[in-house]
């Protein structure tokens, strides 16, 4: 008991007492900054996988590029303000998905000149791929599953300025001055790419949708 | 010809149901990734220069080792003692004085030499 009271004391001098709060107060504000990453990147996340699948057409690569996206959020823009989180997610994920279609540009010109080799006889069994995902009636799924492959397909295909504006417009719902920070570029180019990709898109499936 | 508003709205829904339509392992793998980005606020601040204190310890140790080994004092080829018994020494052969058996040691030293 004496033990206590004298800690306890020692614990109560000024000096102690502010060091201890400092560092209870960053904690707690580490907390919160986790937490608010961890809902953003939730929120993001899926939607984040679809862009850099249609900008690299293999899933393996998408993913690389989101997780590369989140550690460089974190580790260089965690402290900036929340609302700033999702133009400069995005923006890093742009500039990894080109980096990668360059790389694998570079990639592709020397494989030409070596023997080709099946990957997918190495591919094992994978009980989780497997999985049934949350999907709705079988008509209404054929209907569906015809839409997005065209979509998809559609998107794709765009050129990649056009392809960007269109997703972070409006599929990732960036207003006009987050897609142009999230591009680095002009909202004049913006508009003028989103226009583009809208036609070209519009024109192509039209007749489906 | 579909309202340009309908057909953005149509694209986007099909685009949401395709996104949530992620197979099992992607999911996960989109989980995973995210504990590994949020993992980092975890680890303690690393600062820049840090990663210079090894490479600095070693050159700092190098310097003194050659500081140490260049200042240490070389030895003398004879300590000043030893000239002074050499001049005292009454056996010694007097050089200075016999000037008529120098030329008996230069011969005695070619003959060494041959």
């Amino acid at each position: 008991m004496t033990a206590f009271v004298t800690l306890a004391g020692v614990y109560n001098t000024p000096v102690l007492s502010s060091v201890l709060g400092g560092e209870r107060s960053r904690d707690q504000g580490l907390m919160t900054t986790s937490r608010a990453l961890d809902q953003f990147l939730s929120s993001v996340e899926k939607r984040a996988f679809k862009i850099a699948q249609l900008g690299l057409r293999h899933d393996d690569d998408a993913l690389d590029a989101v997780q590369d996206a989140m550690m460089k959020l974190v580790q260089s823009y965690s402290a900036r303000p929340v609302e700033e989180w999702r133009p400069l997610f995005y923006r890093i994920l742009a500039n990894r998905i080109r980096d990668m279609q360059r790389r694998r540009t570079v990639r592709g010109r020397i494989m030409a000149w070596l023997p080709v080799r099946d990957s997918e006889d190495d591919e094992e069994f994978d009980a989780i791929a497997q999985a049934p995902s949350p999907e709705p009636e079988p008509a209404k799924r054929l209907e569906l599953d015809e839409a997005i492959g065209v979509l998809e397909t559609a998107v794709a295909e765009l050129p990649p300025r056009q392809q960007q504006a269109f997703l972070l417009r409006n599929f990732e719902g960036l207003d006009v001055n987050e897609t142009a920070s999230a591009m680095g570029c002009s909202e004049g180019s913006v508009k003028t790419h989103y226009f583009r990709a809208l036609e070209s898109l519009r024109s192509r499936l039209g007749d489906v949708f | 010809m579909t309202d340009p508003t309908d057909f953005e709205q149509r694209t986007r829904e099909i685009l949401d149901e395709s996104a949530g339509r992620l197979d099992g392992r992607t999911r996960s793998r989109l989980t995973q990734a995210r504990h590994a980005a949020l993992a980092q606020l975890e680890q303690p601040q690393r600062h820049w220069w840090r990663s210079f204190v090894p490479a600095g310890a070693a050159a700092a140790v190098a310097v003194l080792a050659v500081v140490i080994w260049s200042g240490s004092p070389e030895q003398p080829l004879a300590a000043p003692g030893d000239d002074m018994e050499l001049l005292a020494d009454a056996d010694a052969p007097d050089f200075v004085n016999d000037g008529e058996d120098l030329e008996f040691y230069e011969w005695a030293a070619g003959e060494v030499e041959t």
